[in-house]
């Protein structure tokens, strides 16, 4: 890990990369589960007999 | 009329309809998603490879999220400026879906190019944190992002919150110019411009490569994330409009019920 980031300035480059991956990742997986529940609340609604509004509805 | 002669729809119009946007996008999502986590493995190899520099020593690394991060937040807000016009000039029904995906990952990337920055000002300005222009008018930005996402939730009725919402991107888009020319304006802590700037970068190939390909990386994340949110941003649009319907159905049974 010295490698990387030195001895020096470790906490603050180590800071600036986890603080980076950490929003990145959550950010990430934010829009993931959002889409996966609106996907279920959709098919849901569907089972309910409600069609998607971009399908015909003949 | 032959339906013959009556034109496809091509580039942008085509995309107009939600559920042919949604077959493009995840035809292409797993293609950006591997070229995004290429870049970014081989931005934080050459990032990690560099010599320390001169004056900076080892914490030049920051460098390599703290600018990227930069780069995207102001890129997202131009994202979200053509989506403002697409809404007012030339009402695209995926312009409003498209400024108001990006405001979430703008303000991602705009916190992160403020917590990186001010981490890197720690051991290099010896204070995390001061007010000048160019720091100052990158929290406005985030101020301008937070306050955006609040006023898309708060107005219910879409079209309305989308012009409205509209507006506000093009008054605030006047915090674009102030954020990249403020360190050429005013005196400040902040270093002068060093990649796009007359007469050429002014850093060192060996750090000017890796912030290109991180800058790069990180342009591929925007695109992938944002497109993913545009999907999530219909799919709400979806369940609201059939949410209605069926309120609307259940309403007029109800009456049915009641005149019987």
């Amino acid at each position: 890990m010295s490698a990387l980031f030195g001895t020096k300035y470790f906490g603050f480059i180590l800071s600036a990369y986890g603080i980076t991956t950490a929003v990145l990742v959550v950010l990430t997986l934010w829009i993931l589960v959002v889409h996966r529940s609106r996907l279920q609340k959709l098919a849901e609604l569907e089972k309910a007999g409600m069609k998607r509004a971009g399908r015909s509805n003949g | 009329m032959a339906t013959d002669s009556i034109p496809k729809p091509s580039g942008l119009t085509a995309l107009a309809n939600p559920t042919r946007f949604l077959a493009l996008v995840k035809a292409i999502l797993p293609y950006l998603a591997v070229i995004t986590i290429a870049l970014l493995a081989a931005g934080l190899w050459m990032g990690f490879s560099v010599p320390d520099d001169y004056q900076q020593g080892r914490t030049v690394r920051i460098m390599f999220v703290h600018v990227p991060s930069v780069w995207m937040a102001m890129g997202a807000y131009m994202v979200m400026v053509s989506g403002a016009l697409g809404v007012l000039v030339w009402r695209h029904p995926l312009a409003d879906v498209a400024a108001r995906s990006a405001a979430p990952i703008g303000a991602a990337f705009t916190f992160l190019g403020l917590a990186t920055g001010s981490i890197w000002g720690r051991p290099m300005w010896g204070t995390w944190w001061v007010w000048d222009a160019r720091l100052t008018s990158f929290l406005v930005l985030l101020i301008i992002y937070l306050g955006l996402i609040a006023l898309w939730n708060a107005v219910e009725e879409p079209a309305k919150s989308a012009r409205m919402a509209a507006v506000v991107v093009l008054v605030g888009a006047l915090n674009i110019p102030i954020i990249r020319f403020s360190v050429e304006w005013f005196t400040t802590l902040h270093q002068g411009p060093s990649v796009v700037r007359a007469g050429g970068p002014s850093l060192a190939p060996h750090f000017l490569y890796p912030l290109l390909v991180m800058g790069l990386a990180f342009l591929m994340l925007f695109i992938t994330l944002h497109l993913m949110a545009m999907r999530n941003e219909i799919l709400r649009r979806q369940i609201r409009t059939a949410q209605r319907k069926a309120a609307r159905s259940h309403r007029g049974g109800a009456n049915q019920e009641g005149q019987s």
